[in-house]
């Protein structure tokens, strides 16, 4: 698979190209500004960018808004966004344009080698990738839209685990269910959200975003 | 002419010139001499043992402390030959009347009681030294009372009719310098003083007195007792104001002098004291109006005094000059005749231009009226910066040491367990892999743990949401995060100077956190804009209302923080609610950063 590395520090870089290399992927550029990012996603067209939020020239969240005009261009774009910290609105952002094919991560998440790469797969097929930072503040919340507080406690804890970009085999090993019934579960949230059947994929993006503008 | 007589009162003729005896001219000297050699010899032993001092420091005070006794010996003499030359003068024993009092020389007051005044310097020079700043302060108003008491005693009446009547010859001993006019006539009947010899003890006493008070004042205000009883309960604001105030004091004194000692000087004393303490800026107008008054009156009492054309002092009956009748003493001058006439009138003048000055520091009003209160501005803001800066500063050193334990407790600690779990892997890895693959599992948990901390750590300080996208954002994000549901109305197009928007991130914070512990809403708004050069946030929650900013130091803390920035914060909040807070803060609006990439 081909990816793209955006990240600033040079050893983070080295790292992260490192163990990507070392799990089957193939770099197809690894950059450390905006510029160079914006021009390596239009010119190599990867199949999942990994990119770091706080990129130079101005070290703010430059590489945010690179990776939100490359998807511009390119509706779609699978872009794993990475960072010291996490945002809801950051998290909005990437969500607004309905694509799917977007994660957002804290950089810790790397530790776990094997979640991160199971996180690049699924956001590299459309998937949606939440960090559990950015879950657990919402559960913080109680719903006020009326279609989510129609969900049962049950359903919520789906739709939680949906966020974070879980399969709904992750989500049944996670809640000790039967796969049968996460399913069961995930057509009831998308009933009650009014999502038309379609999709599964865009469904479960439509229902995280539903939930994230809770 | 006829009808001048009628109108005018000729009250008496000028009094003969009194020859002077020249007998004790020549005392002066010779007290000069005897003071010269008291003060070599004090400052001489003031040396010695500020020599043997062992620290600077203790230098310092030592000198501090010498400076004083010295002051102490000074006033001492000056009381002591005062005291002796108004006792050999005027027996005490004598009744009122007796103008030839029947004991020889006049001198019935044992005189050896003046000795205890050097023995009493001596006893606070040897076992007191730190008293010696509380007394001087004490003997020169002393000094100074005294002064005017002479020149009452021995001062001419309205027609320069002599007043008071002694015997024996000399000098009179004043102060600093002897009075070669307060000679006793040859009959031994009378003495008077001359003009300028009045005015010489005038001027002193003046001087004395309030240089009396303005040292008690400067050594009492520090004083805890002292302070409440001088200072009231005055906020530190207002204590500008004060100096004005303090003026009332010499002014009552003259009047109370012009009068000759009435009976309600002292209780007019009293309430001087009393609304200079409760009232300083009531008493600051009174100083201010007082002096205009007092110089007015000056004016039109010297109006009231004239030469006839046979050279006699005349006054217009019912005239303001009435008051001055017995005891022309107006301020410095007596007025007695054309020339201290023209002395009290420019003592007035000075005194309503003075006066003028001061009206537009005491009453706002004037000053802004005109213009010219720009100093009193000045001043307020000056309070105002100080106050800011002191809570900054505090608030930035608290800031710093909660940081510093935070790092030191929290991501310090957990990577010195990182490198002891590592170390401890590495010596494991061979032997027991399973144990090392368990610490370093560990290890990593532990670097987790840190990373979140100093997350944590780092949003504190400055957010990193604001670094990057500025006010606007973060307030979203903010409202975002918070357990409230906040709806945001937020219309700010570029960038507010950073500290700006860092203090009303944290402010915008406080009161949502504020609003979700303690108003039981469940939701909120924010709204901002920018107008007219100043910042606007308004933090409307829709729970229980009845905020109290005096209760928590949460809002205190939020003004406090604002104020560095000559911001302000208002708060509404009913019982029942909504509660709204406003914050507004005077800044400018950068043009919108347009995105380089």
């Amino acid at each position: 698979m081909r990816v793209v590395v955006a990240e600033d520090l040079y050893l983070l870089r080295e790292g992260l190209v490192r163990l990507l290399e070392a799990h089957g992927f193939e770099i197809a550029g690894a950059v450390g500004d905006a510029p160079a990012l914006l021009g390596a996603l239009l010119a190599e067209r990867p199949e999942v960018a990994i990119v770091d939020v706080r990129l130079p020239p101005t070290f703010t969240d430059d590489g945010l808004r690179a990776a939100i005009e490359a998807r511009r261009a390119v509706p779609g774009l699978p872009v794993l966004v990475l960072s010291q910290y996490v945002e809801q609105l950051y998290a909005r952002e990437l969500l607004a344009d309905n694509a799917g094919g977007v994660g957002y991560l804290l950089k810790d998440r790397v530790f776990n080698d094997d979640q991160f790469v199971d996180a690049i797969e699924r956001v590299a097929a459309g998937g949606t990738v939440m960090d559990p930072a950015v879950v657990t503040k919402l559960l913080g919340r109680p719903a006020r839209q009326e279609p989510l507080a129609r969900l049962s406690g049950r359903e919520r804890e789906v739709l939680e685990l949906m966020a974070e970009g879980r399969s709904n085999s992750a989500i049944a090993q996670r809640l000790f269910v039967t796969e049968k019934a996460v399913s069961k579960h995930s057509s009831s949230i998308f009933a009650k959200l009014d999502l038309a059947p379609s999709d599964d994929d865009n469904r479960r993006v439509l229902a995280v975003l539903a939930y994230l503008n809770g | 002419m006829v009808g001048l007589k009628q109108v005018v009162a000729v009250v008496t003729a000028k009094p003969p010139r009194i020859p002077i005896p020249q007998i004790q001219q020549s005392t002066a000297p010779a007290v000069y001499i005897l003071l010269a050699v008291v003060l070599v010899c004090a400052g001489l032993a003031a040396w010695l043992w500020i020599r043997r001092a062992d620290s600077a420091r203790a230098r310092q005070g030592r000198s501090r402390q010498a400076a004083w006794c010295i002051a102490l010996v000074v006033v001492a003499a000056m009381l002591a030959t005062t005291l002796y030359s108004i006792l050999r003068r005027h027996p005490i024993v004598c009744g009122p009347g007796e103008l030839n009092c029947p004991k020889t020389g006049g001198i019935s007051v044992p005189m050896w009681l003046l000795l205890l005044i050097p023995a009493a310097v001596l006893l606070v020079l040897a076992v007191k030294r730190h008293l010696a700043a509380r007394i001087v302060p004490a003997a020169l108003i002393v000094l100074g009372l005294l002064g005017f008491a002479l020149v009452q005693r021995y001062g001419y009446d309205s027609g320069g009719a002599l007043l008071q009547t002694g015997h024996g010859t000399g000098l009179i001993w004043y102060g600093l310098t002897g009075i070669p006019g307060v000679m006793v006539a040859n009959t031994g009947a009378a003495g008077r003083l001359d003009q300028g010899s009045g005015a010489v003890i005038l001027a002193q006493a003046y001087l004395f007195v309030l240089l009396g008070g303005w040292l008690g004042w400067r050594e009492l205000r520090d004083h805890p007792v002292a302070a409440r009883l001088l200072l009231g309960k005055m906020a530190p604001g207002e204590a500008s104001g004060r100096p004005w105030g303090l003026l009332v004091l010499p002014l009552i004194l003259a009047l109370s002098v012009l009068s000759a000692w009435p009976w309600w000087s002292v209780p007019v004393l009293v309430i001087a004291v009393l609304v200079i303490r409760s009232w300083p800026r009531l008493a600051g107008q009174l100083a201010a109006a007082g002096m205009v008054a007092f110089g007015l009156l000056g004016l039109v009492a010297a109006q009231g005094w004239y030469l006839n054309s046979r050279g006699t002092f005349v006054v217009v009956p019912g005239s303001a000059a009435k008051l001055t009748e017995s005891y022309p003493l107006y301020g410095l001058a007596t007025v007695t005749s054309e020339a201290s006439r023209f002395a009290a009138e420019l003592e007035g003048v000075i005194l309503i231009g003075l006066g003028c000055w001061l009206v537009p520091q005491t009453f706002p009003v004037v000053g802004r009226l005109l213009g010219l209160n720009h100093a009193v501005e000045l001043t307020e803001r000056v309070q105002r910066l100080t106050d800011s800066r002191a809570d900054a500063v505090d608030t930035a050193a608290a800031n710093l040491r909660r940081l510093e334990r935070d790092l030191h407790d929290g991501a310090q600690a957990r990577l010195v367990a990182l490198g002891m779990s590592l170390r401890a892997a590495e010596r494991l890895i061979t032997v027991n892999p399973d144990a090392a693959l368990a610490l370093v599992a560990e290890a990593r948990e532990a670097s987790a743990r840190a990373l979140t901390e100093l997350r944590e750590l780092v949003r504190g300080v400055y957010p990193p949401v604001l670094a990057d996208r500025g006010l606007p954002d973060a307030l979203r994000a903010l409202a975002l995060d918070g357990p409230l549901h906040v709806e945001t109305r937020i219309d700010l197009d570029g960038r507010l100077p950073g500290p700006v928007e860092t203090a009303c991130y944290f402010a915008v914070a406080e009161l949502l956190t504020n609003a979700a512990k303690h108003s039981g809403a469940r939701q909120a708004r924010i709204d901002a804009s920018h107008s007219a050069g100043r910042l606007r946030i308004e933090v409307t929650d829709f729970g229980l209302g009845g905020a109290n900013p005096a209760a928590g130091s949460g809002l205190a803390g939020v003004e406090k923080r604002l104020a560095t920035f000559d911001g302000i914060m208002a708060i509404s909040s009913p019982a029942g609610g909504p509660t709204i807070v406003v914050l507004e803060v005077p800044c400018v609006l950068s043009s919108p950063k347009t995105s380089t990439c």
